[in-house]
């Protein structure tokens, strides 16, 4: 050989052993992944997709709520409204407080002389009942009133009977007793000062008002 | 000249007879189902001196009215005296008898009035004469201011009624009511003869049923101030009104008992109307009643040991009585179907009340023992809330006779029915106020 040659040769070795120099220190260990491995690492890709699931669940599940209750409100609203719509302000000077009548507590009738529940007053009363479970705040006070017949007195006991068994009626209806309060007041409210059958019955009455809303 | 002994002792027998005071003597049987009115002659009465004649024409006015309405009297007015004796007033000295003795009455009163210009001290002087006896029943005198006019006439002819009865009058007495204002109710009061009208409460609310306290110095009644039916005091001599009851419900249509101490209510329990007494300060209920019945309108009797009241437990409103603990009930009324209001008089035996014959209430009264029903009012309206004077010679109700409902008062076997007030009407619920 030339000395050319070997000089080429001896750089080329050289250059070889600076390359390998160079490499890093670390080992890379280019092996191929076992079985253990790539069920771990499955695994952890599940668990990152559940939470991922969940996650989105949890949004939709609180958006959908956040819809009801946004809605709820809107009904409830819509009902407070209909409730202001339906009542009327009542103070009388000379009887103490300011209460409401609604359009929606209808008033019920009874024969002469008597303080039971018709059946057709007690459908009447279920309409109610459906109205103070829609409003659950709603205090009501049941007036019993009586037609200017009979005496004074004995019509105040047949006013107090006329409101107490509506009170009871209600209550069977699953509407709480302290919601409910009742009060006599015998023949001296009328609603008609006529002195006739046709006044008389209307004034036979258990009357709603509202204390409390 | 006396000629014998048998003279001499018929002589003094007929003085002895003469002498002898005439308290004996029954003037008015005012307890007889009807009785003959009196026919009592009433000249004219005098000022005296400088007395406003105007003054004596005012007391002629008020007593020949009270012993008109008490029912026992046809007044013989002056109008009505024969012309001679028609223009003498006063009280003539001598008081001649004899004049007066075809004068168309039985019993003469005279009398005459002066007052002290300065003081307006009044004083009235008074002469009742028995013109069949041909005697001075009394001769006396009474004096006070002069605002206080009617009211001292009005003793005049309670004395002249005492005199001739044997009980005093009821002209100083007052009856409570309740008005009619409109939507509201409000208590009156008003004397015997119907003066001095006076609006007691002025609340604008519903008030109902006054009872006049026994020594007249209070009166309970019910109201809806507080939006419940409260019992309440109002005293009548100094300011103020309070709640006496306010529970739940009815505390309602008060009766006294005698002794001012209790009261016997109507009370509410479990959502219906009980008898219930209750001290007179409010306090210490105790319900008489239990059952299912509606129980109304107590009223206690004279003695203190019974009440009446009103229960329509057998079907229909009908008056019972008990004892104060609420035993030995028994029934009263057993004809007609409605019953109600009872009033027990204060000589204690008879019940006034209230029952609906053919659909229009009238006044009956009963024996305490059930017997001897009878009916006062009929073609009447409705006739309701029976209520006794102090002496249970009159009594007082309310009634549609003439279309509005008014006050009014009869005696007690039901003659002599007039209106209390010359009011239009809206009045109910008496209440009489004992002597002042």
């Amino acid at each position: 050989m030339s000395k050319k040659r070997t000089t080429i040769l001896i750089l080329l070795v050289f250059c070889l052993g600076l390359i390998l120099a160079g490499c890093p220190k670390k080992t890379v260990v280019k092996e191929e992944p076992s079985a253990a491995a790539r069920r771990e690492e499955a695994a952890r890709m599940e668990a990152e997709r559940a939470r991922e699931a969940r996650e989105r669940e949890a949004r939709e599940r609180e958006a959908r709520e956040r819809e009801a209750r946004e809605r709820e409100a809107r009904e409830r609203e819509k009902a407070k409204e209909e409730l202001e719509k339906s009542l009327i302000a009542k103070k009388t000077p000379g009887i103490e407080g300011t209460v409401y009548e609604s359009t929606l507590l209808k008033t019920i009738h009874f024969d002469f002389d008597k303080y039971d529940i018709r059946p057709g007053d007690a459908e009447i009363l279920k309409e109610n009942a459906a109205v103070l479970k829609k409003y659950p705040n709603l205090k009501i006070q049941i007036e019993g009133h009586c037609d200017e017949r009979g005496t004074e007195a004995y019509n105040l006991a047949l006013g107090e009977r006329r409101a107490t068994s509506t009170k009871n009626y209600l209550i069977s209806l699953g509407i709480s007793p302290d919601r409910i309060t009742t009060i006599s007041y015998g023949e001296e409210r009328p609603l008609d000062p006529g002195h006739n059958e046709e006044a008389w019955a209307k004034n036979r009455r258990a009357q709603f008002v509202i204390i409390a809303k | 000249m006396l000629r014998s002994f048998p003279s001499i002792v018929t002589l003094f027998i007929i003085l002895f007879l003469l002498i002898t005071p005439s308290k004996a003597r029954v003037y008015l049987d005012i307890n007889a189902p009807s009785f003959v009115q009196l026919p009592i002659v009433l000249p004219k009465w005098k000022s005296l001196g400088k007395t406003p004649p105007s003054l004596s024409i005012k007391v002629y006015e008020i007593l020949s009215n009270d012993l008109l309405l008490s029912g026992f009297f046809r007044v013989v007015d002056y109008s009505k005296l024969p012309p001679l004796l028609r223009e003498k007033e006063g009280i003539p000295d001598p008081l001649l008898i004899s004049e007066w003795i075809h004068s168309g009455g039985e019993m003469l009163m005279v009398g005459d009035v002066s007052l002290e210009p300065n003081t307006l001290q009044v004083i009235l002087r008074y002469h009742l004469v028995d013109l069949i006896e041909q005697k001075r029943l009394v001769g006396k005198q009474i004096e006070g201011h002069v605002q206080n006019l009617r009211y001292l006439v009005h003793r005049i002819s309670d004395e002249v009624i005492f005199q001739l009865t044997g009980e005093h009058g009821m002209n100083t007495t007052k009856l409570a009511y309740v008005m009619r204002q409109g939507e509201s109710k409000e208590i009156f009061m008003a004397d015997f003869d119907g003066s001095n009208v006076k609006q007691v409460t002025k609340n604008q609310s519903i008030n109902l049923s006054p009872a006049w306290s026994p020594d007249g110095k209070k009166i309970i009644f019910t109201s809806y101030l507080k939006r419940n039916p409260d019992l309440y005091v109002m005293e009548l001599h100094k300011e103020g009104t309070h709640r006496l009851s306010f529970q739940p419900g009815l505390n309602a249509s008060p009766s006294w008992s005698p002794d001012g101490k209790k009261l016997a209510i109507m009370l509410s329990r479990e959502g219906k109307s009980e008898i219930a007494i209750i001290d007179s300060n409010g306090t210490n209920p105790r319900f008489l009643t239990k059952g299912h019945g509606n129980e109304s309108s107590p009223s206690w009797s004279p003695d203190g040991q019974w009440i009446a009241f009103c229960s329509d437990r057998s079907g229909s409103p009908q008056i019972y009585v008990m004892d104060t603990n609420g035993s030995n009930l028994r029934r009263l009324t057993y004809e007609g179907n409605y019953n109600t209001s009872p009033s027990w008089s204060p000589k204690g035996n008879r019940i006034a009340f209230c029952g609906r014959v053919g659909g229009e209430f009238h006044i009956f009264t009963i024996e305490a023992d059930g017997s001897g029903l009878r009916k006062l009012t009929s073609n009447s309206g409705h006739n309701e809330s029976p209520c006794w004077s102090p002496d249970g010679r009159y009594i007082a109700f309310s009634s549609t006779r003439t279309g509005s409902s008014k006050i009014y008062i009869m005696n007690a076997n039901g003659f002599n029915q007039r209106p209390l007030t010359p009011s239009k009407g809206g009045e109910s619920s008496p209440t009489w106020s004992p002597r002042f």
